[in-house]
């Protein structure tokens, strides 16, 4: 009996262990969800576009005329700079012993002056005497000329001791200027966004890689939106939009149109290498945040829809496929 | 009569037993060797069963398979995101890059670079840490075959040290720290695959103007995929397909292009060919050994479908016993080589398809055999 | 009329054509009444075979009438030419043919199973049967477990376990000895000739020819005689 049913049973066995391989072996992957969703666009058709948040004058890299060492700084991050507020000082060393100089300077010219205004009374008092007498034997001619030109001489070094003085007051006054220019102000009203120099250390002038300090007016905020050139022509003036913070797509605002950047810039990448070869050249649109109230900084990355008309007039073949959907639906 | 057919069947045990391993092997080496050629074939597209979230993969058109890497630029994610009916769209890298072990010897790695924000396409299931890890700096994740084998650290002594989290690897050059271990599906290199983020992945790579591989695309809810794939192609100039269509497509390349689906095509053949030989011969054989009693069952009046029925019944027996060992075997030798190297994708399909190779066998015996029946004359059974 | 079990008439067989034409029979007339055992005998090549398998309704005759009980296979189909033959015709053969792998019980039943009797009512058929024939005690032996004589008791058994009218024999004795033999032809002959049943034997073996009630004499596709079978024996004694 056992010999009689072993192979059949042994059959059903493996038939049925192949089954359950067949159905573990079927189980599907479930999708790794994703971290964050991400944002759906808010309108039928749009163009989609990076944002980065910038204050609504832009992002002012403030530098420094004259390179030097900070002595003194004014302001700390965040705060809220007036125009014409000071932002930081360089050393003034070398320039209040200038001054000091200049100033001593001046002084001995105003001494000179004096001198030379004394020196002028004792030669016209001295020819004065020469005149009044009339003797032409008493006074020899040669001496009255002689006593004239001393006159002259003395009146000459007086104006020279004059613009002496006039002289030491400019470059006093040069100083001074210098003195205010290591003074670095705010040039608009706003906020700074980053301060990159600390007392000691150098200051260097010109177009640096790290700005000295950032500063820009984020009342309100705007957002530069970069468009690939190729939607560049989708996006109409005064498009609404819409923009997401990246990482929560529940924190979204509407945007406000401000204007284009007229001129298309290449597309900065993030790879950062400097000699990147880019081909790819995007349009800016300058949008402004209208709610203040969001956890958004500037500097910070977020997705746009602008909307914008259909790409392409619904093609024959997508039309097509449509249609022969509704039809296979109507048929079911 | 059936019983009669059935005792005639196993009370010659030799040729009985014959029969059925006839039919076992056929059935074990079509099933078995489908099944792993079947395996090759998915893990061609591993890294697309992994990858269940997005519904549209957008590449460059010259692509030709999942490996076959051609990047774009990283604005095509804009444009393929203001597409209509695209919910979501993000960046992805993959490309081979350098590791370097720590024992010096290098090992080239599967990276994936997810995007940065929302990490899409992600491991389908991490055994260690978090996917969300990846947010720390220089952060990647290992997939489990590889820690314990490929990025492996050999100890002095030849033992092999897995990789833990916390362990740091260099990858072309830059420094990668481990945050999680994840359970991949092989693919076909069988490359260890690391996870990072995509900003990480462009810096680990090589210096390129192009960089992201492909852009994963979501639809919107009731958007028909393929209008959306059309439509994604015509407006953007690129390549979309489905998953569906990109398995496809990979499949389509590897069958092309390699000698696989011939040398397992082959085998495949051999198998079918070794049923009919063996099976089929010695089933034959048994008919013709016992043509004399059917030829007397005949003169005592069974009719022709009588006697066809019972041949039928004889290879029906044989040919489902001989099959379900033969499919049992091929799963427990899949079994066993699960935890290996060796692919074995065992799918209903396959076991419906050998059902129907091995009936092929046994129909043809039974054809075979019954012609001959039918051609019986019974007066045969008075010639001795 | 009534008791004339198979009536043939100018019944001629060729087998094959042209050169290699064999005239197996050539105008054969035999009459077998019921209750009567015929045998027939005569060389090889003669034509007995051929004769019992066109009468037992397994091979066609070319020309002449053959009816079995006023039936004639001519006009049937293969269908109820098989059904006719399960129901109305036993068979023993010369090597039993029985199945090797069946046990005696079932062997027997085959002929009620064709006829689609239920199995289980069809083995106790098959057991009373054996029973009958003497070898009651051996229904779940193989063939091969059994001697010659035993084989053919349940080959026999086999032949008339449907209660056929008509049983044919080929040779049942050649395979036996001298003893079993006699025994076996016993049985037949109680067994059939006692309850009116029609039977045709061939054979070679004239130690059985006494058993026989006539006895036709074949001979290059003609009867050459047909006699009683003592006056058969005689003659044979004399020739």
């Amino acid at each position: 009996m056992i010999r009689k049913y072993l192979l059949p049973v042994l059959a059903v066995l493996g038939l049925g262990f192949a089954v359950l391989t067949v159905i573990s072996g079927s189980k599907t992957i479930p999708p790794a969800l994703p971290f964050v969703d991400p944002a759906a666009p808010p309108f039928k058709s749009s163009v989609a576009g990076t944002g980065i948040v910038e204050a609504n004058t832009e992002n002012i890299a403030i530098g420094t005329l004259v390179p030097g060492v900070v002595s003194g700084i004014y302001i700390s991050v965040g705060s809220k700079v007036k125009t014409g507020d000071p932002l930081f000082k360089l050393d003034d060393r070398d320039l209040m012993a200038q001054l000091t100089i200049r100033r001593a300077a001046l002084h001995v010219s105003n001494t000179t002056v004096k001198v030379a205004k004394a020196s002028l009374s004792d030669v016209k008092n001295q020819l004065a005497l020469a005149e009044s007498i009339t003797d032409k034997r008493a006074i020899s001619v040669e001496e009255l000329d002689r006593r004239r030109y001393a006159v002259q001489i003395a009146k000459a070094k007086l104006a020279q001791a004059k613009a002496d003085v006039v002289s030491a007051m400019a470059q006093i006054r040069e100083t001074e200027t210098n003195l205010d220019r290591i003074v670095v102000r705010a040039p608009v009203d706003g906020k700074v966004l980053q301060l990159k120099i600390h007392p000691g250390e150098f200051a260097p002038a010109g177009i640096i890689q790290t700005p000295l300090i950032l500063l820009g007016n984020v009342e309100p905020l705007n957002v530069r939106v970069d468009v690939d050139e190729n939607d560049a022509w989708r996006v109409r003036t005064g498009a609404p939009a819409v923009a997401f913070l990246r990482g929560n797509k529940e924190i979204k605002t509407d945007l406000k149109f401000v204007r284009f950047e007229p001129y298309i810039v290449p597309k900065k990448s993030l790879t950062g290498d400097s000699i990147e070869r880019v081909d790819t050249r995007v349009l800016q649109v300058i949008y402004s945040i209208a709610q203040t109230d969001l956890p958004i900084f500037a500097g910070q990355q977020m997705d746009v829809y602008i909307e914008a008309p259909d790409q392409l007039q619904k093609s024959s073949a997508i039309s097509q496929i449509e249609q022969a959907k509704q039809t296979g639906q109507s048929h079911e | 009569m059936n019983f009669i057919a059935l005792k005639m069947l196993i009370g010659d045990r030799a040729k009985y037993l014959g029969i059925i391993m006839g039919l076992m092997f056929a059935s074990l080496l079509i099933t078995q060797q489908s099944a792993i050629f079947l395996g090759l074939m998915t893990r061609t597209f591993g890294f697309l069963t992994d990858t269940t979230l997005p519904d549209i993969w957008v590449m460059d058109p010259k692509v030709q398979y999942i490996d076959d890497l051609k990047p774009l630029k990283e604005t095509e994610v804009l444009r393929v995101r203001s597409v209509e009916g695209v919910a979501w769209a993000v960046p992805m890298y993959k490309g081979l890059l350098k590791a370097r072990l720590p024992n010096g010897t290098f090992q080239t790695c599967n990276v994936v670079g997810l995007d940065d924000e929302t990490l899409i396409g992600g491991p389908p299931q991490m055994l260690q840490g978090q996917l969300s890890d990846l947010r720390r700096s220089d952060a990647i994740i290992v997939d489990s075959f590889s820690v314990k084998d490929r990025l492996a650290r050999v100890m002095p002594d030849g033992r092999r040290e897995p990789l833990k989290i916390g362990d740091t690897m260099e990858l072309n050059d830059h420094r990668a720290v481990v945050v999680g271990v994840c359970k991949v599906t092989r693919t076909f290199q069988s490359q260890p695959v690391i996870y990072t983020t995509y900003s990480r992945a462009t810096i680990f790579a090589p210096r390129e103007r192009k960089l992201m591989t492909f852009v994963l695309v979501k639809a919107k809810p009731g958007q028909d995929t393929h209008i959306l794939c059309h439509r994604i192609r015509q407006v953007t100039g690129l390549a979309a397909y489905t998953r569906d269509e990109f398995k496809k497509l990979t499949v389509r390349y590897f069958m092309k292009y390699t000698g696989i689906p011939i040398n397992f095509g082959v085998t495949v053949v051999l198998g079918f060919i070794v049923g009919v030989a063996i099976a089929g011969q010695t089933f034959y054989n048994f008919t013709l050994d016992n043509i004399r009693y059917f030829g007397t069952l005949k003169a005592m009046g069974a009719s022709d479908v009588t006697l066809l029925r019972m041949i039928l019944l004889q290879a029906a027996m044989v040919g489902s016993i001989g099959y379900g060992l033969g499919v049992g075997a091929a799963s427990v030798f899949g079994t066993l080589s699960g935890s290996t190297e060796l692919s074995f994708r065992f799918p209903w399909q396959l076991l419906s398809a050998s059902a129907t190779a091995v009936t092929l066998i046994c129909a043809a015996s039974a054809v075979l055999s019954m012609w001959k029946v039918i051609r019986l004359e019974p007066a045969i059974v008075f010639k001795s | 009329m009534n008791n004339i079990a198979v009536r043939c008439k100018g019944v001629t067989k060729t087998y094959g054509s042209g050169e290699t034409k064999v005239r197996a029979l050539r105008g054969i007339d035999l009459e077998v009444k019921t209750g009567e055992m015929m045998m027939l005998v005569g060389p090889s090549g003669s034509g007995k075979t051929t004769l019992i398998s066109i009468v037992a309704g397994v091979l066609e005759r070319d020309e002449g009438e053959c009816m079995v009980f006023g039936h004639d296979f001519k006009h049937m189909s293969h269908r109820e030419k098989a059904r006719f033959r399960g129901q109305n015709i036993g068979f023993v053969f010369q090597l039993f043919n029985l199945i090797p792998t069946l046990s005696a019980a079932e062997n027997v039943a085959a002929p009620l199973l064709i006829n689609g009797v239920k199995r289980r009512n069809a083995l106790e058929r098959a057991r009373e049967i054996l029973n009958l024939v003497g070898i009651g005690d051996r229904t779940h032996s193989l063939p091969s477990e059994l001697s010659g004589g035993q084989q053919q008791r349940v080959a026999i058994a086999r032949a008339m376990v449907h209660n056929p009218k008509f049983i044919v024999c080929d040779e049942p004795t050649s395979a036996l000895d001298h003893e079993t033999g006699h025994k076996v032809l016993e049985l037949l002959h109680e067994v059939v000739v006692g309850v009116d049943r029609a039977l045709v034997v061939v054979t070679h073996d004239s130690r059985i020819f006494e058993f026989a009630n006539r006895i036709a004499k074949m001979d290059d596709g003609h009867i050459i005689s047909v006699s009683d079978s003592r006056d058969f024996r005689l003659n044979e004694k004399l020739n």
